[in-house]
């Protein structure tokens, strides 16, 4: 099985800004609390998405967005399994979205702004946490890598 | 014949508490059975849930989203 393809949040401006969409698979509380201000999104809660993603269309670039990036990962894989073709998931989710200053509808006070750093900050102590980290396994997990085309966080 | 077991999820509490219940089933039955414990994120996404734990008997998708009692496994088992 492919891996999934993922972006950094400054990327998937970048492909919003040229037309892609965006599924926001947080729940309603969530999305009612905070939302994403890009003006091509569609909103499937995780819970319902086994049963909705034939919503999605297949002919569009597609980035898979949650709070953290963990749900909206698992999303990318089953629209993979399911013949997506031009799906992306954004790593890190709406939290370092917000970090970043992109826009948002709603009450950003539950993000954790001590975290805002850059993510290609100097000697990121979590593995996890950044997008930097050397020598990445996958092509394209890093939004920094130089070997990257689709690189532009940094 | 050995039945196969799998236990998919990402080590939710509720993942645990399925692989207990299915241990102890096969145990004090003293089922054929291999257990398998599929946490890897690749792996679960090959079956296309999105919801764990999720209980795989002969690569036939059984339980979902919940943890199962022990009458209902040793039910699934012996079908």
């Amino acid at each position: 099985m492919e891996r999934a393809k993922e972006i950094c949040p400054t990327t998937t401006k970048g492909k919003v800004s040229n037309g892609a969409l965006i599924v926001d698979v947080r729940e309603n509380n969530e999305v009612s609390q905070l939302a994403f201000d890009v003006p091509n999104i569609m909103h499937i809660p995780y819970s319902e998405f086994e049963s909705r993603f034939t919503e999605i269309p297949k002919d569009t670039e597609v980035v898979m967005v949650c709070s953290e990036g963990d749900r909206s990962l698992k999303t990318t894989y089953l629209l993979m399994n399911n013949g997506y073709e031009n799906v992306f998931n954004m790593s890190n989710g709406l939290t370092k979205w917000a970090q970043k200053g992109f826009p948002t509808i709603g009450d950003v006070s539950s993000i954790d702004k001590g975290a805002a750093s850059s993510c290609c900050s100097p000697a990121p102590e979590k593995e996890t946490s950044s997008c930097c980290a050397p020598a990445p396994e996958t092509k394209n997990s890093s939004c920094c890598s130089p070997s990257t085309t689709e690189s532009s966080c940094c | 014949m050995t039945k196969s077991i799998k236990i998919l999820g990402t080590g939710c509490p509720k993942c645990k508490s399925t692989t207990a219940v299915v241990t102890e089933v096969v145990a004090q039955n003293n089922l054929d059975a291999t257990i398998e414990k599929v946490e890897d994120i690749m792996e679960i996404m090959k079956y296309n849930v999105l919801t764990t734990p999720v209980l795989v008997i002969d690569e036939k998708i059984v339980v979902k989203g919940r943890v199962p009692s022990k009458e209902e496994v040793l039910n699934l088992i012996n079908q």
